[in-house]
This record gives C-alpha cells, structure tokens and sequence, in this order.
C-alpha cells in the first residue's frame, strides 16, 4: 500500500486564512453569554513590599459589583500556581493565585472585582485600598546573589533558586592543551513574548448538571484541564476546557496562569459566567517573560581552530515565581550550549535566581535561541582572534554526516544532519566571497557593512515523555463519518501554526482524498482524547505521527473492507481519488464512501471484524527531533549615527522533510522577524525599584514591516529517522537561527573600531558611542554617513 | 523623578504660608482634588482625581509636613497611590519675601511605581509640572480675591 504524495511537500493555501482574513474567527473574547459578570484584578505596583491591610468595603458597595475577593477571602478554595518542573534540590516558590502577605512582582494580582460589565469593574477596583509597606526590591540578578542581600523567599537563606551542573569529557585537560582560551561575558535579555491576543478567559458552571466550561487562549487545553480540576479540587470530568481561535502564543500561553484558575473559580462561587480578558499592560506586567539569562562562556581551542573544550556559566533571572517549566528553560540552554560542533569536554553551570520580576519561561526557542547565541558568538571571537574566516572555523568543527546519530558530551543524541551540506548552500545563495570583497572595498570608502553567520541546531518534538516533565507524547483520532468525510482530532492545539491544513495534506495522501474532505478538530477536552500540546517545535513531528499513525489504522481497516468486497488481497490495493483499488488493474475498484458505508452498514464486514470506522493513537517518539541550518545576515552600520541597516537575510533550514513548504516558510519568517527584534530593538527593562519601566508597546520595540528586507530563505532536506514522516519542526528555527548571524552582522560591521562583542539589543546609541570611544592604533576608520541620510529608517524615532 | 522650581506669587509671605495651611483654600487650589481632611497636626488625607492619559484615575494619598518654619520654608512628605500605581516623596518648600510679592522655590524628589512607572514615565516630569503650575495659578488667584 504506497501512499502517493499529492499533497504533502505542496505549498497549499492554508484552511485557516479565509476565516481569519475576513474577521470570522471566534477568539475567547468575542464570547458572549447570558447574564455573563466580567473581572478585573487589582494588582501590585510595588515589586516588593508587605500587605499591611485591604480594605474592599468601598468596592464592594460600588454599583454593579457582584463580588470583590482578596487572597484571605478565598482562603484554601483555590491552589497555588502549578509548576511541572523538578530539578534536584530546586527550592519550591509556591505562589497563591492572590497574594496575601507579600507581593513579589509588579503586577502580582492582590484582590479581584467582579462586575455587571467590565467598566463598573474597573472603577470599583480602583476603590480597593491596600496598604503596602515597601521592602527593598532585588532586580539584578548578580545582586540577588551577593552575600547579604535582601532574601525574596524568607524561608530561605538566599535568593539561589536552584543550582545545575552538566559536565562531559576531560574539561580541566582540554583547557591545558589549549593555544588559546576566548572569554566573554554575554547577556540574553528579557524579553516580552507580545501575542497578538492577549490572555483571556471565560468560565460558566451550570450546577445542575455540575459542569464546569472554560474558554481560555492556551496551547495546551488538557494539560490546563488537569490543573484546574487539581487548583480547584473537583474531579476532572465537571472540567470542560475549549481552546477556541488562538491568536497567537510563542509559549507565554504555555502555562497555567491564577487568572485561568480564579476566573473557572468565580464561575462556581458565584454562579455566573464571567469573563477576563487581559489589557496590554496586564500582558506585559503578568504574562511570562522570555530569555533573561547571562553567561560567561570559555572556549579552549588550537591554533588551527580547533574546538576542544567549552566552559559556560549561565545565570539565569527566573522572577519571582515559578510559572510552569520556569525553572527548566535555562537547562536546555545547558543541554544545547555545544551548538553543532564536536567539543569532546564541556562543562556547565546553572545559577537560577529569584528576582522581584515577572517569571520568565517558554518563548519561542525556550532555552535554544540563548545556548545559540552564547555558541555562535563565541565562535565569531574564535575567528577573529585566530584570524580566520569564521564559515571556516565553524566547518572545520562540524561532526561529520555520517557520524550521525551523534553523541554528544551534553548526553543528547543529534539525529541526523549534514551541517557542510546548508552552510555550502548559506554562503552560495548569499555569494559569501563577494561579500568579503565587497566589504573589503567599502571599508576603504568609509562604509561599513556586516557579514554575520550563524550555523544552528536546535532540540524540538518534544519529546520523548522520560525527558519531559508531564508527557511528551501525543495523540490523534482519526474518525471517518458514514458519508466518507473524515474528521482528525488532534491533542497537538495550534495557535496560529496551520495544522488545520497540513493534517489534512496528510489525511488526502493517506486516504486518497482531498483536503477538504479532511476536517481537523482541536481544542476542545470534551472532543478531543487528551493531548499535550502545541510547543517546542512538536505539533508535526509528535503530533502528526500520532495522526498518521492512527491513519495508517483506519487505512488497513480500509482495505480490509474493500479486499473483501473485492475479494482482493487488501495489500495490493491503493487508495486515490476517492476510490480504493487494484493497483495492478485500476478498474477494479470500490468508492471510497462505499467501503467507508459498508463498516457502518454493518452487513457484510469480514468475520470478526469491529463495524464503525475510528482509530486512535498516542504516539510516544524514541527521541527529539534537531533541526539545524546556516543563517547569513548582511547589515551596514551607519558610523555617524549608530543605525543598523539590515541589507539581506540568508536562511537555509532542513527540518526534515516537508508537509507544506509555505506553512515552513512562514514559520521561518516569523521566527527571523522576532529574532530580529531581540538582536535590535527589543529589551524589558526594570527599573532599580523594579519598575516595568518598557510596559507598553510605545516603549517596547517590536519590529515593524520595514525593518525586514525580503527573506531569502531555501532548504536542505534531511530526513529524521526518529519518525515515519521524516519531520524535524520549524516553529522555533528562526529565533534559534537569527539573533547570532545578526549579532555577528553588527559585531563583522564594528571591527574597524575594535568592537569585539556588544550586548543586545544593538541600539543605534551604544553602537555610536563604541565608535566615538574609538582610540585607533593607526588612522582613523574613515567614516562616511550612509546613503543620502534620509533612509527609511531615518523616520523612526526610537 | 527630581522636581525643582519657583513661582512668584502675588501676596507677602505670611499671606502665603497662611493660605498654604488653610485646609479648605489649600483644597479649592489643588488640581483635582476632591476631599482634604485634617488627620492630624500638619497631616492632611488628599482625594485626588486626575485626567491624564495612562496616570488618570483617582489617587488618594496623605501630605505631611514634617519640619517647618514659619512663614520662611517647610519638608513634607508625600504619598499617594491609586489604581494607576503610587508617588512617594519629600520636598522643601522656601518662601522668600520680595516686596509684596512671594518667591516659592521647591524642591523634591518622588518615586512611582505601578502603571504609572511603566506606561506613563516618559510624561510622568511634564505632567507632575503641568499639576505644579495648575496649583500655583490656582494659589495665586486666590490671594488676589
């Protein structure tokens, strides 16, 4: 039975856009239900300090005020915030959905208001009076672990959250052979994720029926599920969870968060249904926080470029709290940090440590985009300290192709590459040599342009369960109406990723169908059978096995049917064009419907075999998935004014084989984009009073349409043999790819004036006064304004 | 946020020391406000209501002096906080006489937390300015009746 493929590998339009597009899709907020009370939350606007009383008497008279609740109101009703993560002695940090006694974070929720509408909500919140007593808050990690500095968790002597080492070959001998040892200290900052859609949630109780409904805008709706029945303590079939249009999530809706809990809470207290959707600024006050994390990374290498050891230290700024994975981000950098090199001794050290900041947790690349970073930096400074050219260095240290799979000292077993293979592909499309040249002779004109590299790989499908801390696996229906129509239930809930679509390409080939026969349904517990997720680069390479897999079930009931009403043998039949049929002699045939009936019919099945047509499976993969590919950044930096011009972008990526090339282009876009955004504009700033001083989006800079020129991307295909499909994942590539090779763009550009590293994000201001700090040996850099000075970035003002 | 200034108003110093201790005129000069009580010696509770972009919203707060000479300079402190986050601070105030005129120099340094921080610093100076000249227009119309 050869599955023709029609349709996977081809750039089909996606299922979802038409909905999308036209405004016709449902997010959690467009819901409206009867009698329906809305909830705002009165928060801290201290980042450390003590509750010495709350006084919700005025609020509580305010009109339209149904309910005004303080942490001491809903004493044990609700539990404190899950975390799935156990690293050994990591201390625990349990947060109460309200605070208290003290708050820890800037916009940590104290009292909440429910009102007829969300205006008499608002209004009656500002009548909660809450007295605070001021502690000193602690903001810089590196302070936070100073002796006798202010201790965050009183119960504990000190603000270390947890300590974890790795360590793999002989470390202390690498670096004695060593020619040359490269240091740096380099800092991944904070980032805010800025989904689209922000957090919002619906909850309604019917007590007749003891059934709980909770609309919320999560990635993963059976894991959410399962905690709110634990927070609330009712079992967890009252749960029903729907995860309806998602706009958008980069993994800050990859968590359980006290507002989803409290508001699924109020449904029942109160018995009303009601509503929360979260304001911009609550978004960037309250929702996770991504990176943060400052490492000092050693390399020990030969003369000739050789990599033979690797040191890193990271300190990871965790918050106050712990959401979900908080604590497990950072070890994945530790995992990763060897990149995709052969460095036969690494060790790594894990300091996470607690703040008075929102947690930071999963954003896109969750660990990744930071050990990636911190490598492909430190290679650049490998190449310029020994003088080579840095495509060169990272060649030679490649493991071989046919080395793989391949060990590495971190314990990770690298499934299948060819890493010579896409940075040859990176540096041809590019035209790598007339770059240099080209870069040579404008550096002798004054201008100064920036060829950056980065060569990744990155761990994703996640993964399987034994290195996950609550299931990696994950789950598919196929069920197949009496009509021959065919609906897909995946655990695998997307959020903006296009599943709709590239499930159904692998239905259609399957099957022998059209996409549009194909209907996916996800998000929602009470259709689907309990899934994981969307995250971590998983959703095809976990999520759609699982659903091939149970199409390859349903098939073989298939042909089982048709070879008996055939009389055939079922393992020479083929399925296409909605027909099932003799592949040695096509006109031999059955329709697909009627084989599809005749399991419903029930009348004429072969002996003992089950009617009704559905197949589930939970697919549990042997190990992740790691792509990788070459990025090549071209920037010019204008010397007089700082300005980055981001000129071309290079991008080959192999995931894997392909599903649908244009949903891969898109993610590969995105990606790109936001790295883009953290390599240039973006950086959450606490203020020493731990203040979110970049709490809206006019202060915090997320990039726009005309800071990406057109993405020049391509693909090698290697296939991974971890799954059927061949698949990798690419939701996370660009982010994991881009911030280095455009980093290293800005770093190639700066040479002239001795700037060997700079932290991000390269603001025009730093990059100014680096040059202006400029003591040159020799002549001056000549230095000549870029273009006419009226470029169109000269128009920003940020 | 640092905040320094001066304004000359129309009334010798004593008339201005008094008006800026006379609780209810103090209250009709503060931009805002709603309610001034006295909790205590030199210890007032202020409701204010403000109308600016990202720090509206209504703040309720206590000014305390804690040195003063009169009529010549006072230290305050201040606090308030509302649903858009909290001020803190200390300032001195100088009266300096010049003819029939009054020379009033402040100056003060405050913390903000809350939204207020976070969305509106950029415009927390100007707006903190703006509210100073109001009350001083406000003061100075009221020693002219």
């Amino acid at each position: 039975m050869a599955t023709a493929t029609r349709y996977m590998g081809r750039p089909l339009k996606r299922k979802e856009d038409p909905r999308l597009i036209q405004g016709l899709s449902h997010y959690v907020d467009d819901l409206r239900l009867p009698d329906m009370h809305y909830v705002v939350f009165v928060r801290s606007p201290h980042a450390h300090a003590r509750i010495r009383s709350m006084d919700t008497s005025r609020a509580q008279t305010a009109p339209g005020v149904l309910a005004v609740l303080t942490g001491q109101d809903l004493g044990n009703a609700v539990g404190v915030i899950p975390c799935a993560a156990q690293l050994p002695e990591m201390k625990l940090a349990l947060r109460p959905p309200l605070a208290t006694e003290r708050v820890l974070f800037v916009g940590e929720p104290v009292a909440l208001v429910v009102a007829v509408d969300r205006y008499a909500a608002r209004d009656a919140a500002e009548l909660v009076e809450v007295e605070y007593e001021p502690l000193t808050p602690i903001v810089d990690p590196e302070k936070a672990l100073a002796r006798g500095a202010p201790v965050l968790h009183p119960q504990y002597s000190d603000n270390v959250a947890y300590r974890w080492e790795l360590e793999g070959g002989d470390v202390g001998a690498a670096f004695q052979k060593a020619d040359k040892v490269v240091r740096q200290k380099m800092v991944n900052q904070r980032l805010i994720p800025v989904a689209l859609e922000p957090r919002a949630v619906v909850a309604n109780y019917k007590p007749g029926e003891n059934k709980l409904t909770v609309w919320s805008t999560t990635q993963i709706p059976h894991l959410l599920r399962t905690q709110i029945a634990a927070a609330l303590g009712v079992p967890e079939y009252i749960v029903h969870v729907i995860a309806p249009e998602v706009g958008g999530g980069f993994g800050s809706k990859l968590n359980v968060y006290a507002e989803e809990v409290l508001v699924a809470h109020l449904a029942m207290r109160l018995g009303k249904p009601v509503k929360w959707t979260e304001s911009r600024r609550e978004n960037f006050q309250a929702t996770i926080h991504g990176r943060d994390q400052i490492a000092t990374m050693e390399l020990a290498v030969k003369r000739d470029g050789t990599l033979l050891g690797l040191r890193c230290h990271i300190l990871a700024d965790l918050g106050a709290y712990y959401q979900l994975l908080t604590p497990l981000i950072p070890t994945l950098t530790g995992l990763m940090i060897c990149g995709c090199y052969k460095i036969p001794a690494v060790r790594v050290e894990i300091t996470g440590a607690f703040t008075n900041k929102m947690a930071t947790d999963a954003y896109r690349g969750a660990g990744r985009p930071e050990a990636t970073y911190f490598i492909e930096r430190a290679i650049d400074m490998v190449a310029a300290e020994l003088k080579k050219d840095p495509a060169e260095i990272r060649r030679k240290n490649f493991p071989k192709p046919k080395e793989f799979p391949y060990a590495t000292p971190t314990g990770l077993i690298y499934d299948s590459a060819n890493y010579p293979k896409s940075l040859d592909m990176a540096l041809k499309k590019s035209g790598y040599r007339r770059l240099r040249a080209q870069q040579a002779k404008l550096r002798r004109q004054g201008r100064y342009l920036g060829i950056g590299l980065s060569t990744y790989v990155e761990i994703c499908a996640m993964g399987p369960s034994s290195a996950m801390p609550a299931g990696g696996w994950e789950s598919a229906t196929v069920r197949i109406e009496p009509t021959g129509k065919v609906n897909i239930l995946t655990g695998a809930s997307p959020h903006g990723q296009g599943q709709e679509t590239s499930f159904a390409q692998i239905a259609a080939d399957l099957l022998g169908l059209e996409p549009d026969d194909i209907h996916v349904v996800h998000g929602d517990t009470a259709i689907v059978p309990y899934g994981i997720g969307t995250f971590g680069s998983r959703a095809t390479a976990v999520g759609g096995t699982a659903v091939y897999t149970a199409l390859v079930k349903i098939r073989d009931k298939l042909a089982t049917i048709a070879g008996h009403i055939l009389q055939e043998d079922p393992q020479r039949l083929v399925f296409r064009d909605k027909k099932i049929f003799l592949k040695s002699n096509p006109a031999k045939s059955v329709a697909f419907a009627e084989a599809v009936g005749a399991a419903y019919i029930a009348k004429a099945l072969p002996a003992g075999m089950e009617p009704g047509l559905e197949a589930t499976h939970f697919f549990e993969p042997s190990n992740f998935t790691f792509p990788f590919g070459a990025h090549v950044a071209v920037v010019e930096v204008d010397p007089e004014t700082g300005e980055v011009h981001l000129q071309r972008y290079v991008a080959v990526d192999d995931c894997g084989n392909v599903i649908n090339p244009l949903l891969v282009d898109g993610q590969v876009h995105g990606g790109i984009v936001q790295a883009l955004g953290q390599a240039f504009l973006e950086e959450a700033v606490y203020d020493e009073n731990g203040q979110l001083i970049t709490g809206e989006l006019t202060d915090y800079a997320i990039p726009r349409a005309w800071d990406v020129p057109r993405l020049e991307t391509a693909r090698t295909v290697t296939p991974s043999p971890v799954n059927p499909l061949g698949v990798k994942g690419v939701g996370e590539a660009g982010t994991i790819g881009a911030t280095p090779a455009l980093v290293n763009a800005v770093v190639d550009a700066l040479a002239p004036f001795g700037v060997r590293h700079l932290d991000m994000p390269t603001k025009r201001e730093r990059i100014w006064q680096l040059i202006r700090k400029f003591k040159p040996t020799g002549s001056r850099p000549a230095t000549k304004r870029v273009g006419d000075g009226r470029g169109r970035r000269g128009r920003r003002k940020r | 946020m640092k905040l320094q200034g001066s304004y000359t108003l129309p009334a010798k110093r004593e008339a201005v020391w008094q008006l800026l201790n006379d609780p209810q005129r103090l209250a009709e000069c503060l931009p805002g406000c709603e309610q001034l009580e006295v909790v205590g010696v030199d210890h007032y509770r202020v409701r204010l209501k403000l109308g600016m972009a990202a720090i509206s919203g209504n703040y309720t707060g206590s000014v305390k002096l804690t040195e003063k000479k009169p009529p010549a300079w006072c230290r305050m402190s201040v606090e308030g906080q509302g649903a858009a986050g909290f001020v803190q601070g200390e300032a001195k105030i100088e009266l300096a006489g010049e003819g029939n005129q009054t020379v009033v120099r402040y100056a003060g340094e405050a913390s903000v937390g809350g939204l207020i921080a976070s969305v509106g610093n950029r415009m927390m100076e100007l707006a903190a300015r703006r509210i100073l000249e109001q009350f001083f227009a406000n003061l100075a119309s009221q020693l002219r009746t």
